[in-house]
C-alpha cells in the first residue's frame, strides 16, 4: 500500500512537474496505448524481405518486441526471445522484433549491425528495422526492450498487453512474473489479460522530431 | 496443526524482515585511475541494487558512478570522454579551474557516439572535486542514473602533511545520495529519495582501521542537505572546504553539507578496535527552509527521510595498520584569502521564488529570470577580482555554485564565515532571506564564445532554469563564431588518409579553437577543443568513407570545413 502510494505520488509528480523537461529532451512521454488499434505495417527484415502482419494469415495475435543492438538490458533477452518465439509461433502467435532506434544518431543500430546481431544471437524470428520510427510511434514504445501483445478482434489488431517481458533481466532463472507470456496464455485461453500493463525498462527510445 | 504452522510462518516472516532490516552491505569503493590521460566511457547499463530485477543505471567505465581520478597539481591532464549513452550529455569538472571550452557545461554537448577530448593544466590545490553531467534540463535525470565520479587532486603541500592517504584503507571516498527506488527496482527522477545510498550502496558498512581515518565526503544528492555527525557525538576534524585545505583542522560534532559541496574530515579511531559507530544525518533539526528539512505530509516532495535523523554508514573499527596516523595535525596550510579591497567590482545576484505562467509550482529564479542559453548575464574582464553578493529574497535556501573559480566567503548573513568554510569554496549555501558575499579572481582563461555557468546545485532547480552564465573577456573577444563560405583556412593531408590525418593551417592563423570531425551523414565523431595535433589526428578506427573536418579559427572565430576520404 505504501509502495502504491509512492507510485501514485510519483506519477502525479512526473505529470505535474517534469512534462516540460521530458518533452524538451525529445523523449517519448509515457502514454499507454492499451486497447488501441494497430494498423498493419511493412518493415524490412534482416534477410532483406519485407514483412507485415498480413504475411501471417493464420496468426491469432502477435508478440511485438521493440529491441535494439546496443542496449545492455535488451541484450539480456536474446535467448528468451528465441524460446518465446518457438513456443508461441507454434501456437500461431508469432514474435516480431522491431528495432526503432535512430540510425543517424546510433551507428550501432544500422541495418548491417542488425544483420550481425541477428546472426550472432541466432534469432529464430524476424528482426525488422523501423527506420522511420513510425511503427514504434504507433505503439508508443518507450524503451528497448518494450513488449506488446496484439490480438485479432473483428479483423482488427488490438493492443492487449504493453510493458516488460518479465521481472528479471539479468537472472532469467529468478523470474517470478512472466508478464508477456502470461498475457499471451490468457488470450490463448480466451481469458481477460490479468495484468495487461506493466512499465517497460531499459534504454529510452528517442524519437526524431 | 494448521494454526501452529501459520504461527511459525508468521514468526519466520517477522524474523526474516527483522534480519533484512539489520543487514548491511559492504560499501562499494570506486576504482581509481591515475596519470595524465584518462579514458572515461559513459554508457547506459544496469546494476543489481536490490534482489529481483536490475536497476537501469548510467555508468562511467562501470555499472554505476565512475572511477576516482587522481591528478597532480601542475600536470596537464587529457580526458578521453566517450559518450556511449543513449542520449546527449556533457561532463563537467566540478571545481576545476580550466578554459570554458573544456569545462563541460551545457554548451559542450557530446552527442551519442562521440569522443570529446578536453585537456587542461591542473592549477587547483589538493582537495576532493568531482565530475558529473551538466546538460541543461537533463542534469537531474543523468545524475539520478548514477553518472559522475570523484577527482582527487594532490599537491606538494598536502603530500608533505602527516595525513591518511591510502585510498580505501584510511582514506575513504563517500558519495552521499538518496534515491527513490520504484516497485520494479528502478531509480525514479525525483528531488528526494526514500533510500540513503553511499557510493551507490544501500545500508552500507565499512571496516576502518583503529587510527586517524580521512573521509572524503561529497554531497552528490539531487537536493538534500546532510547534517553530518556521529552516533556517539564524537568530535571530527574538518580539513578541507570544497577547493583546498583549511589553515588548521576545525573540530566539530556537526557539519551541514549541501548539494555539490565536499569536505574532508579526520576521525580519530585510535584504540577503538572492535567497536562501531554510525555516520548519520541529523536532519531532524533542519527547518522548512533547508533542503531535506522541508517536510510535507504529501505531494511530490514528501519522502521518508525528510526532517529526520537517519544512518548514512556503519563504520566497524578493525585493526590498526602499520605506519598509521594516530594524531590530528595542528596546522595544515596558509590560506591566502583575497582581501575584499582587491575587488574591481561587486556583482549583485538575486534569488527569488515566484510563479511563472507555464512553469508549474514555484520556480526559483536568478536575477528574476529563467536560464536562457543564449543570454549572457555578465562580461567579466580577465584578471578581474570580483565580489559576488547573492541575496536570497525567497523562502528556501539554495546551494549556489560558480564555475571557473574557487572563492573565499566574505560574509554569510552579515557574519564572517565559519572556520570550516574559511578556505576555498565553489558552492555556498545561501539561506532563505539572507545575503552571502564571496570574492574570487577570474584568471587565465578568457573566451568570448564559451561562457562559464553559475547556478543552484540542486539539480532540479538548475534544470528548471535557476542558472546564469558569464563570459570572461580578454584577448579573444572578436565576436561570434560563424560558419563562413570563405575559402577554407586550412588543408588536410594526406587525402585520402588511412592512419593519421594532418592539418595544415594558413599562416595568418594563430591556432585552432575547435575541431569537429563529422561523417557524411553529419554524425559527430570527434570534438577537440583547442586540439594539440602536431602529430596528426588518429583516424585508424574510422570506417572507410567521406568525412568532414570543421575548424574554428582561434583568432577570427570563423569556421570553415574541408572534406577527406578515409581509405
Amino acid at each position: 500500500m505504501i509502495f502504491l502510494k509512492r507510485v501514485v505520488l510519483l506519477l502525479l509528480f512526473l505529470a505535474c512537474c517534469f512534462t516540460n523537461i521530458f518533452a524538451s529532451g525529445g523523449k517519448n512521454n509515457y502514454k499507454s496505448t492499451l486497447g488501441d488499434t494497430i494498423e498493419d505495417f511493412s518493415l524490412q527484415n534482416v534477410d532483406g524481405n519485407f514483412i507485415s502482419l498480413a504475411s501471417y494469415p493464420e496468426a491469432k495475435g502477435f508478440i511485438i518486441v521493440f529491441t535494439c543492438n546496443h542496449c545492455p538490458f535488451a541484450k539480456l533477452y536474446s535467448d528468451r526471445f528465441n524460446s518465446i518465439a518457438k513456443k508461441y509461433g507454434a501456437l500461431n502467435v508469432p514474435l516480431l522484433a522491431i528495432n526503432p532506434m535512430d540510425t543517424i544518431v546510433y551507428e550501432d543500430e544500422s541495418f548491417v549491425g542488425m544483420q550481425e546481431k541477428a546472426k550472432l544471437a541466432a534469432f529464430t524470428f524476424p528482426y525488422l528495422q523501423d527506420n522511420l520510427q513510425s511503427v514504434a510511434k504507433d505503439f508508443n514504445a518507450d524503451h528497448t526492450p518494450h513488449a506488446f501483445v496484439i490480438w485479432k478482434e473483428s479483423n482488427q489488431w488490438i493492443i492487449k498487453y504493453t510493458g516488460a517481458i518479465d521481472d528479471n533481466g539479468a537472472e532469467g532463472e529468478k523470474v517470478k512474473n512472466h508478464y508477456l507470456t502470461n498475457a499471451v496464455d490468457d488470450l490463448l485461453a480466451s481469458n481477460k489479460v490479468h495484468e495487461p500493463e506493466t512499465r517497460s525498462i531499459g534504454c529510452a527510445v528517442f524519437y526524431r522530431k | 496443526m494448521k494454526k501452529l504452522f501459520a504461527i511459525l510462518c508468521l514468526f519466520f516472516a517477522f524474523f526474516s524482515l527483522k534480519l533484512q532490516a539489520q543487514t548491511y552491505n559492504t560499501l562499494w569503493i570506486p576504482d581509481t585511475l591515475s596519470g595524465t590521460t584518462f579514458n572515461l566511457a559513459m554508457k547506459d547499463t544496469f546494476a543489481q541494487i536490490l534482489p529481483g530485477n536490475q536497476t537501469i543505471t548510467g555508468g562511467i567505465n562501470g555499472k554505476l558512478w565512475g572511477p576516482t581520478l587522481f591528478i597532480n597539481k601542475g600536470d596537464t591532464v587529457h580526458m578521453n570522454v566517450q559518450n556511449n549513452l543513449n542520449d546527449s550529455t556533457t561532463l563537467h569538472w566540478h571545481g576545476m579551474h580550466l578554459p570554458a571550452v573544456m569545462d563541460g557545461g551545457p554548451h559542450q554537448v557530446i552527442p551519442p557516439g562521440t569522443l570529446w577530448q578536453p585537456y587542461w593544466k591542473v592549477t587547483n590545490d589538493a582537495a576532493t572535486y568531482w565530475y558529473h553531467p551538466h546538460l541543461h534540463e537533463t542534469t537531474q535525470e543523468q545524475i539520478t542514473k548514477g553518472l559522475g565520479g570523484l577527482i582527487i587532486v594532490r599537491d606538494n603541500i598536502e603530500s608533505a602533511l602527516p595525513l591518511p592517504r591510502t585510498y580505501s584503507v584510511d582514506d575513504i571516498p563517500l558519495v552521499l545520495t538518496d534515491r527513490d527506488i520504484s516497485t520494479t527496482n528502478q531509480f525514479t527522477v525525483v528531488p528526494y529519495g526514500d533510500s540513503m545510498m553511499v557510493n551507490g550502496t544501500l545500508r552500507p558498512q565499512y571496516t576502518i582501521p583503529a587510527q586517524v581515518v580521512r573521509l572524503r565526503i561529497l554531497n552528490g544528492a539531487i537536493e538534500r542537505s546532510y547534517n553530518l555527525g556521529f552516533s556517539d557525538n564524537r568530535t571530527f576534524y574538518v580539513i578541507t572546504s570544497d577547493g583546498g585545505l583549511l589553515n588548521a583542522p576545525v573540530a566539530l560534532t556537526r557539519y551541514l553539507l549541501h548539494a555539490g559541496e565536499r569536505i574532508e574530515i579526520l576521525v580519530n579511531c585510535t584504540g577503538q578496535s572492535g567497536t562501531n559507530v554510525f555516520l548519520k544525518a541529523y536532519n531532524s533539526t533542519l527547518t522548512q527552509q533547508i533542503p531535506g528539512g522541508d517536510a510535507f505530509p504529501n505531494g511530490p516532495f514528501q519522502n521518508y527521510l525528510q526532517r529526520s535523523d537517519f544512518n548514512i554508514l556503519r563504520l566497524n573499527i578493525g585493526n590498526q595498520t602499520s605506519n598509521s596516523i594516530t594524531t590530528i595535525p595542528t596546522t595544515l596550510t596558509t590560506v591566502n584569502t583575497i582581501p575584499a579591497t582587491n575587488a574591481n567590482v561587486t556583482r549583485f545576484v538575486t534569488i527569488s521564488d515566484t510563479n511563472i505562467v507555464g512553469i508549474p509550482g514555484a520556480a526559483f529564479l536568478l536575477n528574476h529570470k529563467l536560464f536562457d542559453i543564449n543570454y549572457n548575464n555578465y562580461n567579466v574582464p580577465l584578471n578581474n577580482t570580483e565580489i559576488w553578493q547573492i541575496t536570497n529574497s525567497g523562502n528556501f535556501g539554495h546551494p549556489f555554485h560558480i564555475h571557473d573559480v574557487e572563492f573565499n566567503i566574505i560574509s554569510a548573513s552579515g557574519a564572517a564565515p565559519a572556520a570550516a568554510q574559511a578556505g576555498w569554496k565553489d558552492v555556498v549555501f545561501v539561506p532563505a532571506n539572507s545575503t552571502v558575499k564571496f570574492i574570487a579572481k577570474f584568471e587565465d582563461y578568457a573566451d568570448s564564445l564559451h561562457p562559464f555557468m553559475f547556478h543552484c546545485h540542486i539539480a532540479l532547480h538548475e534544470d528548471e532554469g535557476m542558472m546564469g552564465q558569464f563570459i570572461v573577456t580578454g584577448n579573444n573577444t572578436t565576436g561570434i563564431s560563424e560558419i563562413t563560405n570563405e575559402e577554407s583556412r586550412f588543408s588536410l593531408y594526406p587525402n585520402p588518409a588511412n592512419e593519421k590525418l594532418f592539418v595544415k593551417l594558413k599562416e595568418e592563423f594563430e591556432g585552432i579553437y575547435y575541431l569537429r570531425l563529422t561523417n557524411a551523414i553529419g554524425r559527430t565523431i570527434l570534438m577537440l577543443p583547442r586540439p594539440q595535433i602536431e602529430n596528426g589526428i588518429d583516424i585508424s578506427t574510422l570506417k572507410p568513407g567521406v568525412y568532414f573536418v570543421q575548424i574554428t579559427d582561434e583568432k577570427t572565430l570563423k569556421t570553415t570545413t574541408q572534406k577527406f576520404i578515409k581509405q
